[in-house]
C-alpha cells in the first residue's frame, strides 16, 4: 500500500510539474507576442486558447502513457509467463522512472507464484511416480487418490483414471476440487472435515454416503460413498487418502424408484387434503351428537387420514432429499413449545390405539435453531414409529434436555417389540434398500431415513438404542440457537436456504 | 355467492377466497364462517381480481391455479400501484404446487403469506387468519 501511495504521489508530482510548465510557456508566449510582435490582445487570447487546448491533449496523452507504464510492466510479466506466448520479453524494471519499487515487488510475486506452482507440480509428479511403482497402490481395484496438505492430487491409481475417464497427467498436480466437483448430502463436506481435522488431529478417518460427482461434459453422473484417511505424520507428506466406492447403479435406481413413487403420490395430496377437511368438519359439527362408538370411529378416521398424509409427506420429502431439494430455513425456536405442539398433533393417533404420550421436558431449555415444519416431521416420525412398534405396551415417553455436550437432546422411548440387532445398522437407510429386511422393518426406514437427513441438515445427530422385546429409544441432538448463530457467523453459508413449506409474514404460528 | 354456514358469532372480517376447486372453497368457507368470518367465494380469476380491487375485504386468499387469470397474475396486479390503489387486505397465496424460482420470489415479495393446502386443515387455516393483525 505504501508503494502504491508513493506511486500515486510520483504521478501527481509529475502532472503538477507538467501543468506548471504548460502555464509558464503559455503566459510567456502571450507576453512575448503582445510585447514584440504588435498583435492585438483579442487575437492573442484566441491563439493562446488554441495552443492551450493542443498542449492539454499532448500532455494528457503523454501522462496517460507515462502513468500506465507500471501497469504495462505487470501485464508484460504475466504474459511472459504464459506457456504458449512467445515473443513477449520480461519487463525491464530498471528502465522505469515511476513506481519502480511497487512494480518490482509485484512482478517478483507473480514470478514466485508461478515458480511455486511449477515446483509443486513437479514434486507431485515425482511422488506420484513413487506410488505408481507401488504394486498395491497402483492396482487397487478401487479408485484411490492421494492428496498433499494443499489438497493437490499427488497420486491417482489406474482405476481412478478409468473411473473418471481422465488421464493421470490431467489429475496429478491439480487441485482436487478443480478436478472433482462433488456434492455432499449435508454441509459436512470433505473440505470442511479436512479443515476441522487439520486443527485438531494427527490422524482421522471419515466416510460419506451418497456423494454425487457433478460432471459437465459427456461423462455420466456418478454416485459413490467416499472414504477418507487423514495423516499428517508421515515422511512422504501423503496427507489424505481417498477411496471411492461406486454405487451409481444402486443409488440411481433408488432415486428413480422414489422419483416415480413421489410423482404418483403427489396426486394423492389433493384428495387427502379434502378427506381430512371433511373429516374435520364432520367431527366438529357432530360433537356430542354421536354415540361414543361412532365418535370413536370418527377419531380413528381422522387419525388414519393424518397418518396417511404424513406418509405422503415423507415420500415427497425423501424425493426432495434425494434431489438435493430439501431446503431448510433455521430460525430461533422455543423447543419445548415445538415438542408440546407436535406431541399434541400426534396424541390422537396414539389415543386411538390406547397409547399415552408422556412428556418429560427439562425446565429452562435454551432456544434451538430449527426449521419448524421439518423438525416437527422428525418428532412425528419417531413417535409414529414408536406407536407402530409399541406392541402391547401403552406408554411412550418423549423427553428433552440439555446434554453433557451442550446440545439439546431429545429422546422418544417405547417399551414395545424393539429392533433386531441385525437390522440396527440399516435402520436409517431407505426401506427398499435392503429387500431382506423389508418384511422385518416394514415402511419405517423411510421415515427414519428422512429424520436422519433433516437432523443432519440441522447440524445434529440421530441414533438408536434398542433391545429386542424391551423397546427402543431414538435420540437426536439439535444445536442451541446461540451455538448455531456462532457457527453460521464463521461460515460462508450465511443465507440459510428456503423451503417449499408455507409461511406467513410476522407470524409465529406458522412460519416467519 | 355466499355460502350458508352456522355462524356462531361474527368477527366483522370479510374474506375473499379465489379458488376454483369447489370442495376446497366449501370447506374453507364453512370453517371460516364458523369462526365468524364473512366469506365470499369466487371461482374465476378475472372476477376474483375485480372483486379484490373493490377493497371491500380484509383478507384475500388466492389459489395459484384458477381459470382466466392465474393467481400469480392476480397478485402482481393487486400489488401494482398503476393498476390497483393501496389495498387494506392481506393477500395470502394458497397452493399445492412447488413454485418456479421467479414465481416464488414474487410471492415472497408481494404476498403476506403462502400456505400449502396439503399442510393445513380448514380449522388450522382459521387459526392462522385469526392471528393476522
Amino acid at each position: 500500500m505504501d508503494n502504491f501511495q508513493a506511486l500515486r504521489a510520483q504521478i501527481r508530482a509529475y502532472l503538477i510539474f507538467v501543468v506548471l510548465i504548460e502555464n509558464v510557456l503559455l503566459v510567456g508566449g502571450i507576453w512575448f507576442v503582445v510585447k514584440y510582435l504588435n498583435v492585438s490582445l483579442d487575437s492573442v487570447a484566441l491563439g493562446a486558447y488554441g495552443v492551450s487546448v493542443i498542449m492539454t491533449f499532448i500532455i494528457t496523452f503523454a501522462a496517460a502513457d507515462y502513468a500506465l507504464i507500471p501497469l504495462k510492466a505487470i501485464w508484460q510479466a504475466i504474459v511472459h509467463l504464459v506457456p504458449n506466448e512467445s515473443g513477449v520479453a520480461a519487463p525491464d524494471i530498471n528502465k522505469m522512472v515511476v513506481g519502480r519499487t511497487l512494480v518490482a515487488s509485484l512482478t517478483a510475486q507473480i514470478y514466485q507464484i508461478v515458480t511455486v506452482a511449477e515446483h509443486s507440480e513437479s514434486v507431485a509428479f515425482k511422488r506420484s511416480s513413487d506410488l505408481s511403482a507401488n504394486f498395491i497402490a497402483n492396482n487397487l481395484p478401487l479408485p484411490l487418490l492421494v492428496l498433499d496438505a494443499n489438497q493437490t492430487i499427488l497420486f491417482a491409481n489406474t482405476t481412478t483414471c478409468t473411473y473418471l475417464g481422465r488421464q493421470s497427467n490431467d489429475l496429478i498436480g491439480q487441485n482436487l476440487y478443480s478436478v472433482l466437483n462433488m456434492s455432499f448430502p449435508s454441509e459436512k463436506t470433505l473440505d470442511s472435515w479436512l479443515k476441522k481435522t487439520k486443527e485438531s488431529a494427527v490422524t482421522a478417518s471419515q466416510l460419506w454416503e451418497r456423494v454425487r460427482l457433478n460432471v459437465t461434459d459427456n461423462q455420466p453422473t456418478r454416485l459413490f460413498d467416499l472414504a477418507a484417511y487423514y495423516n499428517t505424520d508421515n515422511p512422504q507428506h501423503y496427507e489424505t487418502l481417498l477411496v471411492l466406492f461406486d454405487h451409481t447403479a444402486q443409488y440411481s435406481q433408488d432415486d428413480q424408484a422414489i422419483g416415480f413413487v413421489a410423482l404418483s403420490v403427489h396426486e394423492l395430496r389433493t384428495p387427502l387434503t379434502l378427506l381430512r377437511g371433511y373429516i374435520e368438519a364432520f367431527d366438529e359439527e357432530t360433537q356430542g351428537k354421536l354415540s361414543p362408538e361412532l365418535e370413536g370411529f370418527v377419531a380413528k378416521m381422522n387419525a388414519t387420514a393424518q397418518q396417511l398424509s404424513a406418509f405422503v409427506n415423507n415420500i415427497l420429502n425423501v424425493a426432495r432429499v434425494d434431489n438435493d431439494q430439501l431446503s431448510l430455513q433455521l430460525h430461533e425456536e422455543d423447543w419445548s413449545e415445538i415438542i408440546k405442539s407436535t406431541v399434541d398433533m400426534m396424541s390422537l393417533r396414539a389415543k386411538v390405539r390406547g397409547i399415552s404420550l408422556v412428556q418429560n421436558i427439562a425446565d429452562g431449555l435454551s432456544t434451538v435453531g430449527a426449521d419448524r415444519i421439518s423438525i416437527q416431521e422428525v418428532i412425528a416420525n419417531l413417535i409414529d414409529n414408536a406407536i407402530k412398534y409399541s406392541g402391547a405396551s401403552k406408554e411412550i415417553i418423549i423427553s428433552t434436555k440439555l446434554n453433557g455436550e451442550g446440545l439439546i437432546e431429545t429422546t422418544v422411548q417405547d417399551f414395545g417389540v424393539g429392533v433386531p440387532s441385525a437390522v440396527l445398522p440399516n435402520l436409517f437407510t431407505k426401506f427398499y434398500r435392503d429387500h431382506h429386511n423389508r418384511a422385518q422393518i416394514g415402511g419405517t426406514g423411510l421415515g427414519l431415513y428422512l429424520a436422519k437427513a433433516i437432523v443432519t441438515a440441522h447440524g445434529g445427530n440421530i441414533w438408536v438404542d434398542s433391545k429386542e422385546g424391551k423397546g427402543s429409544t431414538f435420540s437426536f441432538t439439535l444445536l442451541p440457537y446461540a451455538k448455531l448463530a456462532e457457527e453460521t457467523k464463521n461460515s460462508d453459508n450465511k443465507e440459510l436456504v428456503r423451503s417449499a413449506h408455507g409461511w406467513i409474514k410476522n407470524h409465529s404460528l406458522y412460519r416467519r | 355467492m355466499s355460502i350458508e354456514t352456522q355462524t356462531l358469532h361474527t368477527n366483522g372480517k370479510r374474506v375473499l377466497c379465489i379458488e376454483d376447486e369447489h370442495f376446497i372453497s366449501e370447506l374453507y368457507a364453512r370453517a371460516l364462517g364458523r369462526r365468524g368470518y364473512d366469506v365470499d367465494l369466487e371461482l374465476d380469476g378475472q372476477r376474483g381480481l375485480t372483486k379484490a380491487q373493490t377493497n371491500n375485504y380484509d383478507i384475500v386468499l388466492i389459489d395459484l391455479m384458477v381459470p382466466t387469470i392465474d393467481g400469480i397474475e392476480i397478485l402482481r396486479t393487486l400489488r401494482d400501484p398503476a393498476k390497483t390503489p393501496q389495498l387494506k387486505a392481506k393477500l395470502i397465496v394458497i397452493t399445492n404446487l412447488e413454485q418456479r424460482e421467479d414465481v416464488r420470489a414474487d410471492i415472497e415479495k408481494q404476498a403476506d403469506g403462502y400456505i400449502v393446502k396439503a399442510e393445513i386443515t380448514p380449522s388450522e387455516l382459521a387459526d392462522i387468519l385469526d392471528k393476522l393483525k
